[in-house]
């Protein structure tokens, strides 16, 4: 009885042990999926939001981008258009944030595959756009590229995918 | 008989009360272990099987109105294809095999695989013959030139053509992408 229970107190231990290293030391696909739900998170914007902090927020989202990064966007009735550099993607980042009242962006059904040298990972995701007061959102279907810039992961580029060809 | 002693002794002598016969039946241990077989039940049907949806839209009117709740049945195409008629759930992004998507796309299959859809006339033509569709109720006066299916994929479409065709979400969807069939 005294060495099950000692067995059973070593595998929790080496349980807690794993989990503890995980969180401490996550691996690359967490680390990258940890960045695309920030973005998420830093473009939200609340209708309190003054324009200073709107500034501010849209600062950071282009920060998550890398000096030559590319936004492709192929959406459902405003046409192919494509952002080039770290630049664009903020003039575009300021112009959209001031113009909306509230923004939520929500990036679902997440999933991310890094490759054999650790040093690029692809994201997809399913964005789910509101904004204002509106019930009513936008759903649209993303693949993010990554790579490991000066040890930090920046987005390559963003892409919309066609779930209906 | 015998099990009304024992359910007596059980309660201490006294006899189960109508309401606690009700509630928790003559005993209590065997019915609790039914709610968690029905409950485990519930949660493996409904997370791995049957997939609770609501409709958010009107493409799918007359036959799936706004806001109606339906299921998807994934165990649908275990065995067979998707055929012509039938309402499927087209995932976006790949949440895993065994996760349910957080949103998907609710359409009627027109389309099988390497056959052309068009449209003429508010009628679809597959690889030009006039498609016979008793679910679509609304006027349509779609234009489309013939969109040729690949051999994986499926053409889809909502029930509601009274929008124009560029604004009703429509196309080609792979295999891969359709989840299950939409039941209820």
């Amino acid at each position: 009885m005294k060495i099950a229970f000692r067995l059973v107190a070593l595998a929790a231990l080496a349980g807690l042990a794993c989990w503890l290293w995980t969180v401490f030391f996550p691996g690359p696909e967490k680390v990258v999926l940890k960045k695309i739900s920030a973005l998420a998170a830093t473009a939200n914007i609340s209708a309190n939001d003054s324009t200073l902090a709107r500034a501010a927020k849209a600062g950071s989202v282009v920060s998550e981008f890398a000096n030559d990064a590319e936004i492709a966007f192929d959406g459902a009735g405003t046409g192919a258009r494509t952002l080039s550099g770290r630049d664009e993607i903020r003039e575009a980042a300021l112009g959209g944030f001031a113009n909306v009242s509230s923004l939520q962006v929500q990036f679902k059904d997440t999933t991310a595959r890094v490759a054999a040298d650790k040093q690029s990972a692809e994201v997809n995701c399913t964005a789910r756009v509101s904004t204002g007061d509106s019930k009513d959102f936008g759903i649209q279907e993303l693949r993010f590229q990554l790579k490991k810039i000066d040890g930090d992961w920046l987005i390559t580029r963003v892409e919309t995918v066609k779930t209906l060809q | 008989m015998q099990d009304t002693d024992n359910s007596a002794a059980e309660a201490g002598g006294r006899a189960p009360g109508w309401l606690q016969l009700v509630l928790i039946g003559r005993r209590p241990k065997n019915t609790l272990l039914r709610i968690l077989v029905l409950v485990a039940l519930c949660a493996v049907t409904f997370q791995f099987i049957l997939w609770p949806i609501q409709v958010d839209g009107i493409s799918m009117e007359p036959t799936y109105h706004d806001r109606r709740i339906c299921c998807v049945n994934r165990l649908a195409y275990w065995r067979q294809e998707p055929r012509r008629g039938d309402v499927v759930g087209i995932r976006f992004s790949d949440p895993g095999f065994f996760f349910k998507p957080n949103a998907m796309y609710m359409k009627r299959i027109i389309g099988l695989p390497g056959e052309s859809v068009s449209f003429h006339a508010g009628h679809a033509y597959i690889d030009g013959q006039l498609l016979d569709e008793p679910y679509v109720k609304n006027p349509c006066d779609w234009e489309h030139a013939p969109i040729l299916c690949g051999p994986d994929q499926y053409y889809v479409v909502g029930d509601n053509r009274s929008m124009p065709f560029e604004n009703h979400k429509q196309g080609r969807a792979e295999r891969i992408r359709i989840m299950g069939k939409v039941i209820l």
